[in-house]
């Protein structure tokens, strides 16, 4: 059966790609991976064996960036915590238990300005946000206008000012445990940490510290690092914490647009041609 | 008046022979009896603007929740009997996603702001059409007839005040003209409404989901049906509550006070 496998659809990191499965497979081609995200991945282990890979940008930048935009929100306004008052058997609460924070006029910090980052800004500039972006290269000057967003060059001048501070990098070894306890203590008190990159990026036990003694206001984390966290984590007791199961691009439509993107890639390597979103060792 | 307290009736009316303004919260007067209050001579003011972003803003928080399935999926996150994330667990794409919007007013018209950058096409009814600018400004379609909104909509939110003409505006026959995979999201008033008919929409299947920020009443009894069910976020009517929106909103009461008390032109009167 080895023999016939000539292409490899990766869904959630499953199957694992490790040295005993690329010898078991001579006539593997290509392996596409459904999400952006490689990290799960040796990349030069598998280029190694003579074998494409390719990831499915297009498809996820949309539905992440609404991932982003609804911790956002629903960080802001406290969402999950009333709407447990909301069911709750007494309903008693009193105003300070439900106020939120006001969005509109609120300094929005994007670490990240890629394709999902840049959709993040152009949704935050609806709400009326001030943007700050931190990037490993600046954008162009149209590209900046157009979502009004101001450049950041170090890291903890946007991380001082911002109230919301949303990651959105790529999990490389430059941004593991980019979020630490000293980038933690730049931001504001008032402030709110939301990731949807990657568990890694963030120095998790610094993170709890940070939360639990007030650093930092809140968090919301897609991500995490495992996911799930075992049942006895700290970050799971927290009260200004909102924790999702990694849904970021988790839509009926994502994952059809998603699938198509891989099926594209698999049938250029499978025929010789490009491939369309190719990743290549670095 | 904070929340509708305390209820401004004929007796407490009489009782208060020296009232001359009443400063109300928020932006709605349904539970205000105008020709009441107008005939012991007494002045009323409100805040409508401040709240309007941060009302909008809900509308949207309500949206994405609902549709990403936020609620279930953070207990899932945090539940103790989580082993693994299932891998077909899905929500409902927003973008490119059809919102209808029902009542264009100020807070209506900022929802569609917000919903046009996550690139949704825009649809809205409103007793009155808006001027073209405004409706190119966000791209929005204007639905004459209720019906061919709520037959298009992936989303139908609510945003119209509580008048005779809109108590239940929504009920048995306008969610049945809903798609089954649509969302009902209200930031208006409950009694706009039909909450029984809701409850059976949403157990039969008729529409997908809910999230309301107001029911009838507030807050519904214990044992309701709404309470209890999976495909519904109910939050406590927090369409204005944030810290620097409440703030301004005791400012503008007080200031409309002030000018009532002492005879001068009153700021946000309602009339």
């Amino acid at each position: 059966v080895g023999k016939k496998v000539q292409a490899i659809y990766l869904w959630w990191h499953k199957p694992v790609i490790n040295k005993e499965l690329l010898q078991s497979l001579p006539n593997l081609k290509v392996i596409a991976n459904s999400g952006v995200g490689m990290d799960h991945l040796d990349l030069k282990l598998v280029a190694s064996f003579g074998v494409k890979m390719a990831n499915a940008p297009r498809a996820v930048s949309s539905s992440t960036a609404d991932t982003g935009m609804a911790l956002l929100l629903a960080s802001a306004r406290r969402l999950v915590e009333v709407r447990n008052i909301s069911i709750s058997p007494s309903m008693e609460y009193c105003e300070a238990d439900i106020l939120g924070v006001k969005i509109a006029g609120a300094t929005l910090g994007i670490i990240g300005m890629g394709s999902i980052g840049y959709k993040i800004a152009l949704r935050a500039k609806a709400f009326e946000m001030n943007i700050l972006y931190h990037n490993r290269t600046q954008r162009k000057a149209q590209e900046e206008q157009a979502v009004s967003a101001t450049y950041c060059e170090k890291i903890d001048s946007l991380l001082q000012q911002a109230d919301f501070v949303m990651v959105v990098v790529s999990l490389t070894p430059q941004t593991h445990k980019l979020i630490g306890k000293r980038e933690l203590e730049l931001m504001k008190p008032t402030a709110t940490l939301i990731n949807i990159s990657r568990g890694a990026v963030v120095d998790q036990e610094a993170l709890v510290a940070a939360l639990q003694t007030g650093v930092i206001r809140a968090a919301a984390l897609d991500v995490t690092s495992p996911e799930p966290l075992p049942r006895d984590h700290p970050l799971l007791k927290l009260k200004n914490i909102i924790i999702t199961p990694h849904l970021g691009i988790k839509t009926d439509k994502a994952s059809y647009m998603i699938t198509e993107e891989a099926v594209e890639n698999i049938l250029a390597a499978l025929n010789g041609l490009p491939l369309s979103s190719e990743v290549l060792p670095s | 008046m904070w929340y509708h307290r305390p209820a401004i009736n004929e007796e407490l009316l009489q009782s208060l022979p020296d009232l001359k303004i009443v400063a109300s919260s928020g932006v709605g007067i349904d539970h205000l009896d105008l020709k009441l209050l107008s005939s012991y001579g007494v002045k009323v003011a409100n805040t409508p603007f401040i709240v309007s972003t941060d009302t909008a803003d809900l509308g949207m928080a309500l949206l994405l929740a609902s549709s990403r399935r936020l609620v279930e999926g953070h207990e899932m996150a945090v539940s103790p009997d989580t082993g693994y994330f299932p891998a077909d667990w899905l929500g409902v794409q927003v973008s490119g996603a059809t919102l209808g919007i029902v009542g264009m007013g100020t807070i209506g018209y900022k929802v569609a702001e917000r919903a046009k950058a996550f690139e949704m096409k825009i649809l809205y009814h409103n007793r009155n059409q808006r001027k073209k600018e405004e409706e190119s400004a966000i791209g929005a379609v204007y639905c004459k007839k209720i019906d061919d909104l709520l037959r298009q909509s992936d989303f139908v939110l609510l945003a119209v005040n509580l008048t005779p003409q809109t108590c239940k505006l929504i009920g048995k026959t306008e969610l049945e003209l809903m798609k089954p995979t649509a969302t009902l999201i209200n930031i208006s008033r409950g009694l706009v409404v039909d909450q029984d008919a809701l409850v059976e929409a949403l157990q039969n299947k008729v529409i997908k989901a809910a999230a309301l920020d107001v029911t009838y009443p507030e807050p519904l009894p214990r044992d309701h049906p709404l309470l209890k069910l999976k495909n519904v976020i109910i939050t406590p009517h927090i369409g204005s509550a944030t810290k620097k929106t409440r703030w301004v909103m005791m400012e503008e009461m007080a200031e409309s006070i002030e000018a009532g008390l002492a005879g001068l032109p009153i700021p946000r009167e309602v009339l």
